[in-house]
């Protein structure tokens, strides 16, 4: 017989992976991510008790979770972008610089690897337009 | 102190075990630049799945009555705890989408289990389908040009572990003390009004909006009709509700909810107390209040007749629609987890319409906050 008891173990397991995954990882995303999933054990929770006491108000209040899970998974998604927009990665890391006042900065053991010089990317003209060319050179072709 | 004076018997072992195991696979498996052992990991992983459920089978419920509903539960339960440590452990942020997708989607049979398909179709398609698209876009549209490997890397995986396990470890043991003094938890409710009930408690409340309508027509029956009608409804409510012990028919009858409701609390107050159910307590209160209120206002239509003055016809206009109010009320409390859509609208927009319309305003706040973050300026539109 699953009782009561063994929804709110595995509630509980649930949330304790989203804490580790959010305390370790350090892409804003999978951060994000692991934070949602700590959400879902709270929801398994209110579900749980609302079935035990036989009403509904924990299932309504899993609604209200889910609506603001969503105002949240949009607002913090647009931060994201601005973000990597000034910083071109989604590394928490670079953002050290807004810790809080008398925390050491943490350094990588193994430091990053150096990013390979990047090619510019070939430019073409665009097809349909001829290039200026002087009549002189024209008519050499020619 | 309550916590260390408790008895530390097997059950507290294996489950700090479950923990250390589970602890230990993920300082494996979390991605660092060097030292990082899948396959360690993954035994170490399964090694504490598998304690974990010995412990909960153990702990909670040895017997299994209900074999197609344990089954589910292990499955479901399993498939968003593995899916959620994959989502932990996994270096490409997009696998970790699909894998947090498949947490919800386990975690939706858990709701399903739990009698609430609303949630679960809800669920579905908000998380599965508009969020993890959503991160899936962002996450293409902030493609990496710069080298940084910070998806390779995790910050202080040993101490995370063991603080989100620690924390883990907290909350099981506290369920296990708490499990212990009641040695066995109730089973989860089931409906507590029969079908049949509920058609006849539904007929009654058709037949109290006729009479109303009746009532408030131009062509005014007879009192004969009148009558007639009234016992008729009396009748059929009293086959549900019962009578009360002191009525003019001179004869005391519970009627067929009563009887059996009386019989589940009576037996949850005496030495069966594991089986009390606070929901079948709640309709038997209600229950009681139906059959009072019932006789209150049979009783003043009949001192008061309602042809014979506007007033009185108005009194009893009131206390019909009370009485029918009463009982649409009773046929809708007691049946969870059937109907489960209808009654958690009528609850959603009868106690909590003000929650409701924040949650909206807040939804609309919050798209106009994402389009003016992500808006670049000086961009056309």
């Amino acid at each position: 017989m699953i009782t009561l008891w063994h929804y709110l173990a595995v509630a509980a397991a649930l949330f304790g992976i989203g804490l580790v995954g959010f305390l370790t990882r350090r892409n804003l995303i999978t951060m994000f991510l692991c934070a949602e999933m700590m959400l879902q054990g709270v929801a398994i929770n209110f579900v749980a008790f609302s079935r035990y006491h036989g009403n509904l108000h924990g299932q309504v209040f899993v609604l209200f979770i889910v609506a603001v899970a969503a105002c949240e998974a949009g607002i913090s998604l647009a931060l994201f972008l601005a973000i990597y927009r000034r910083g071109r990665t989604l590394d928490v890391s670079t953002w050290q610089s807004l810790r809080e006042r008398g925390v050491p900065l943490s350094v990588d053991d193994v430091p990053l690897p150096i990013a390979p010089p990047t090619e510019p990317d070939p430019v073409l003209t665009p097809a349909g337009a001829r290039p200026p060319q002087s009549i002189a050179e024209e008519a050499v072709r020619v | 102190m309550t916590l260390f004076a408790a008895n530390l018997n097997p059950a507290t072992g294996q489950m700090l075990l479950a923990l250390l195991l589970a602890a230990c696979g993920f300082v494996f498996l979390l991605p660092q630049p060097r030292g990082r052992s899948v396959a360690g990991g993954i035994a170490a992983l399964i090694a504490a799945a598998a304690v974990f459920g010995a412990w909960l089978q153990e702990s909670f419920g040895k017997p299994l009555p209900d074999m197609i509903g344990t089954v589910l539960f292990y499955f479901f339960a399993s498939g968003a705890l593995g899916s959620g440590c994959v989502l932990v452990v996994q270096r490409n942020p997009a696998r970790g989408a699909i894998a947090f997708a498949f947490v919800i989607l386990s975690t939706c049979g858990l709701f399903l289990l739990l009698a609430a398909p609303f949630l679960m179709a809800a669920t579905v398609i908000i998380y599965a389908g508009a969020i993890v698209v959503t991160f899936l876009f962002v996450l293409m549209l902030s493609h990496q040009d710069v080298v940084s490997d910070e998806n390779d890397r995790s910050r202080e995986p040993l101490l995370g572990s063991l603080a989100g396990f620690a924390f883990v470890g907290l909350v099981l043991f506290t369920l296990y003390q708490e499990h212990l003094p009641t040695a066995k938890l109730p089973p989860l409710p089931a409906q507590v009004i029969t079908p049949h009930e509920q058609v006849q408690l539904d007929a009654v409340a058709a037949q109290l909006a006729e009479l109303q309508a009746k009532l408030h027509s131009e062509s005014k029956p007879t009192s004969e009709e009148l009558t007639a009608q009234l016992t008729k409804i009396e009748v059929e409510l009293g086959n549900v509700v019962g009578l009360p012990p002191t009525n003019q028919l001179g004869f005391e009858d519970d009627g067929s909810l009563m009887r059996r409701l009386q019989i589940r609390v009576k037996d949850a107050q005496g030495e069966r107390k594991e089986e009390a159910d606070p929901q079948a307590a709640a309709v038997l209160a209600r229950s009681v209040a139906l059959r009072d209120l019932a006789y209150t206002t049979f009783r003043d239509l009949e001192n008061q007749p309602p042809l014979t003055s506007d007033a009185n016809r108005e009194a009893a206009l009131r206390s019909l629609l009370a009485l029918r109010n009463e009982v649409r009320l009773l046929s809708t409390a007691g049946d969870l987890p059937a109907r489960n859509v209808g009654n958690l609208g009528l609850v959603m927009y009868s106690e909590y319409l003000l929650a409701v319309e924040l949650a909206g305003t807040l939804l609309l706040v919050a798209t106009i906050g994402a389009i003016t973050i992500a808006h670049r300026k000086g961009a056309r539109a």
